[in-house]
C-alpha cells in the first residue's frame, strides 16, 4: 500500500510505503488475507497487490543468495520496494573475525534488489543486548562504515541508545532511526519520532503484548491487534511531521500472528488518508 | 498442505561428540577408527582431516600418513546413541514426527500445520538450533524445506557450518546447479551411468524427459526423474513408532572369522528371535543381518522370507543365506546384528505340494517340541548340534 503526503512545502512529497514484517504465512490464509488454498510460493503476488512494500525476515536467519533474490523480485511490479533485515551473524551472533567477510557476501546476496533499484533499505536490527558500551559503539560504527553507500536503518532495543548524540551521529551518517511502536517495558527503547536521515524514516509496529513480549515465542511477542484510536496515536500528528522530514517512509506492522498485520495496516493506510494524506496504489 | 520439514546435520557427529567430552581435541585434527585392528579403517574424521584429503572407509594407516599430527580414538559408539538421545528430546516440544538417524547427527522433524503454535517454520529450525548449541554444545547445520530429499541437500551444501532455507516452490531452482552425487538416494551404479552420459550437474539430467531416462536408466528412471527435481513425498515417521521387529546383538568376545563359530552363533539368535516371534504369534516376513568387521567397516543385507515365518529351521535357512551375502570380507568379524521384521500373523495357507508340506510339519513340529521341553526343564534342557560351537 503506497501513500504520499498532499503538502503545500517546497519539498517533494513523502512517499509513504506500508506494509508488514514478512508476507509468507500459512496462517494468514485462516486470517483471510490470502484466498483458501494459497500456495507460499503464490503469496508474493498476491501480497503485492494490496502492499507497495514488505520488509524481508528470513534474511535474518539466512544470508541472502542473488539467485533465489533475483527469482523473488521478479513476482513482483517494477515499483515495489523491499527492505531486507541485516543477517543475525552481523547483529546477534557475530564473530569478530568475519563480520567483514559477511558483510560482502551480504552485498552480493542483495545485489539484484539493488540493481532494480528495489531496495528501499536494510534494517540493522539490533539484539535487547547491545547496549551502549564502548564496545558495541566501535563495533556499529565500523559496520556502517562498512555498509555505508547503502540505505541503512537501525534499530535499537535497548534504551542506552536514546541520546540525541547518537542521533547527531546517524544524521551525520545519513542513517535512519527506527521508530517503534512497543508495549511499555522498562528498558526497551523509547517511542520516538525522531528523523536522523532527511531520504528515509522507518517505522515499525511491533504490537503492545506486553505479558508476551518476553516469552521467547514469536506467536506470543507479536499477537497483537491495534485498536483505531492506537493506530491514531501516530496518524494525528506524528508521521506527518516526519514525513515532512523524509521523502521517503516505510511504516511496517511485526504483528503478524492471525493476519492481524495486514489488517492493521491496512487500517492505518485508512486513517493517513482521512487525514489529507494521497494515498496511491 | 504445503509441508515443512527440518533437517538438523551435525558435521562429524561422532568427532563433535569426542570433542565434548576432551576439550583439548578441539584445536587438533581428529580420526575416529577402531583400535588394535590390523587393517582398520577410518570410522569419522574432523573437517581439518577432511580437507587434509582424509575420508571416510579409508586405511587407518594411510589417514595417518595424510594427517600426521591427528589425534586417533576408538569408536564410542554408546557415547553417539547418548547424543541423539539428547537431541531427539529437544527436538520432541515441537513435533511428534521426528525421524533421527542411525548415531549419525540426523534429525528429520516435521512441524508442518504449527505456525500457528511454534511461529514460523524458519524460527522454529533457528531456536531449535540455538537450544542444542546452548544445551549440548553441538551446533548443527539446519535447512528447512518442503521435503525430506530437498531439505537433505541443502544441509550438505552448507557443510560443516550454516543454514539454508529453501522456500516452497524453489526446490527445483534450488537442485539445478547441485552436482548429482549430492542428490540422496542417487547411487553408485546411478553415478557411474551419469558419468558415462557426462551428466554430471542436476540441471543436465533435468533436460531429460522421462522416456529419455528410461532408456539410459531402466526402471530408476522415475526415482531419477523425481529427484532431480525435488521431489519427494516420503513421511517423516512419528518418533518412537518405528515397525515392530524383533533385533537381536552378539558382540564376540574375541573378533573371529571362524565359519562354524559364526553360524552357531546366528542359530542362537535365530533361536531367541523364533522364540519371541512364537509368542508374540507372529511371523517374520524379512531377514537382516549387520556385520561389524573389525576394522570399523559395517555391511548390511536382508532378504525376503516366502512366506513368512516363525520357524527356527526355516529362519535359519534364510539367515545363514543372508549371512553369506553379508560376510563378503575375509577380515575378521566383531558384532553381528540380526534383524527379524516386516511381522505379520502366521500365514494360513499350506504349501501346494506334499513333499514341502511335510518338511514344514515336520519343522514345526519339531519347533514345537523343542518349546514344550525348555518351557518345563529349561532352556538348556534340549539343544540343537549346530548351536554347540557356539
Amino acid at each position: 500500500m503506497g501513500t504520499s503526503t498532499n503538502h503545500q512545502t517546497q519539498n517533494p512529497p513523502c512517499r509513504l510505503m506500508i506494509g508488514t514484517s514478512g508476507y509468507s504465512y500459512t496462517e494468514w490464509i485462516d486470517g483471510g488475507f490470502y484466498p483458501p488454498g494459497t500456495s507460499s510460493s503464490r503469496m508474493l503476488p498476491l501480497y503485492a497487490a494490496t502492499f507497495s512494500a514488505t520488509e524481508l525476515n528470513y534474511t535474518w536467519y539466512q544470508m541472502p543468495k542473488a539467485p533465489a533474490v533475483d527469482r523473488m523480485r521478479r513476482k513482483v511490479p517494477a515499483n515495489f520496494s523491499f527492505a531486507a533485515k541485516l543477517t543475525r551473524t552481523m547483529t546477534h551472533e557475530v564473530n569478530p573475525g568475519n563480520w567483514r567477510g559477511q558483510a560482502a557476501q551480504y552485498r552480493d546476496g542483495i545485489a539484484p534488489l539493488v540493481q532494480s533499484g528495489q531496495l528501499a533499505a536494510i534494517l540493522i536490527q539490533l539484539p535487547p543486548y547491545f547496549d551502549r558500551s564502548p564496545g558495541n559503539r566501535r563495533y556499529l560504527a565500523a559496520l556502517l562504515d562498512d555498509l555505508d553507500d547503502l540505505p541503512l536503518a537501525v534499530e535499537f532495543r535497548h534504551r542506552s541508545w536514546a541520546e540525541d548524540r547518537v542521533f547527531a551521529e546517524l544524521e551525520q551518517r545519513r542513517v535512519a532511526l527506527v521508530a517503534v511502536d512497543e508495549p511499555d517495558l522498562p528498558g526497551l527503547f523509547p517511542k520516538l519520532d525522531v528523523v536522523t536521515n532527511p531520504d528515509l524514516f522507518y517505522l515499525r509496529f511491533h504490537g503492545r503484548n506486553a505479558k508476551g513480549w518476553r516469552s521467547g515465542n514469536m506467536q506470543q511477542q507479536f499477537d497483537y491487534n491495534y485498536t483505531d484510536s492506537e493506530l491514531s496515536e501516530w496518524t494525528g500528528d506524528k508521521i506527518e511531521t516526519m514525513a515532512r522530514k523524509a521523502c521517503t517512509g516505510l511504516i511496517f506492522f511485526n504483528n503478524h500472528v492471525r493476519a492481524q498485520a495486514p489488517g492493521n495496516a491496512g487500517r492505518l493506510a485508512e486513517q493517513l488518508a482521512a487525514n489529507g494524506l494521497l494515498v496511491s496504489g | 498442505m504445503e509441508r515443512f520439514i527440518i533437517h538438523l546435520n551435525i558435521a562429524d557427529f561422532a568427532v563433535a561428540v569426542e570433542r565434548l567430552v576432551n576439550r583439548r581435541l578441539c584445536d587438533r585434527p581428529v580420526l575416529i577408527a577402531p583400535e588394535g585392528a590390523a587393517r582398520a579403517a577410518v570410522y569419522d574424521m574432523s573437517d581439518e582431516a577432511y580437507r587434509a584429503g582424509v575420508r571416510k572407509g579409508m586405511a587407518l594407516r594411510r589417514a595417518r600418513r595424510i594427517a600426521g599430527d591427528a589425534a586417533i580414538l576408538a569408536p564410542h559408539p554408546d557415547r553417539y546413541e547418548h547424543a541423539m538421545r539428547d537431541l531427539l528430546r529437544r527436538a520432541l516440544p515441537f513435533s511428534p514426527l521426528i525421524e533421527p538417524g542411525e548415531r549419525d547427527g540426523h534429525l528429520f522433524v516435521d512441524i508442518t500445520g504449527t505456525s500457528r503454535l511454534f511461529g514460523p517454520p524458519v524460527d522454529v529450525a533457528w531456536r531449535l538450533r540455538r537450544q542444542i548449541k546452548t544445551d549440548l554444545g553441538l551446533d548443527p547445520i539446519w535447512s528447512v524445506a518442503s521435503n525430506k530429499l530437498v531439505a537433505k541437500v541443502a544441509t550438505r551444501l552448507v557443510k560443516p557450518l550454516g543454514e539454508y532455507i529453501v522456500a516452497p516452490g524453489e526446490e527445483e531452482a534450488f537442485l539445478a546447479p547441485v552436482p548429482v552425487w549430492l542428490v540422496p538416494g542417487i547411487e553408485k551404479e546411478d553415478l557411474i551411468r551419469l558419468r558415462e552420459f557426462n551428466l554430471l550437474r542436476v540441471s543436465q539430467v533435468n533436460a531429460l524427459t522421462l522416456p529419455q531416462l528410461t532408456v539410459a536408466f531402466g526402471k530408476r528412471a522415475g526415482f531419477l526423474h523425481d529427484a532431480i527435481r525435488g521431489r519427494d513425498n516420503s513421511p517423516v515417521q512419528p518418533v518412537g513408532r518405528k515397525a515392530p521387529q524383533i533385533v537381536l546383538d552378539r558382540e564376540f568376545g574375541d573378533d573371529t572369522n571362524d565359519r562354524l563359530k559364526v553360524e552357531a552363533i546366528l542359530y542362537t539368535l535365530i533361536e531367541q528371535a523364533g522364540r519371541a516371534l512364537r509368542r508374540q504369534q507372529r511371523a517374520a516376513r524379512s531377514i537382516g543381518i549387520i556385520i561389524d568387521y573389525s576394522d570399523g567397516m559395517r555391511c548390511a543385507r536382508q532378504a525376503a522370507a516366502k512366506p513368512a515365518t516363525a520357524n527356527d529351521l526355516t529362519l535359519f535357512e534364510h539367515a545363514r543365506r543372508v549371512l553369506n551375502l553379508a560376510w563378503a570380507r575375509r577380515v575378521r568379524i566383531r558384532h553381528m546384528r540380526l534383524v527379524c521384521g516386516r511381522l505379520v500373523f502366521p500365514p494360513a495357507q499350506m504349501p501346494l505340494f506334499p513333499a514341502e508340506r511335510d518338511k514344514l510339519a515336520k519343522h514345526d513340529k519339531l519347533t514345537a517340541t523343542m518349546d514344550h521341553i525348555r518351557s518345563r526343564f529349561g532352556h538348556d534342557a534340549v539343544r540343537m548340534g549346530r548351536a554347540m560351537a557356539a
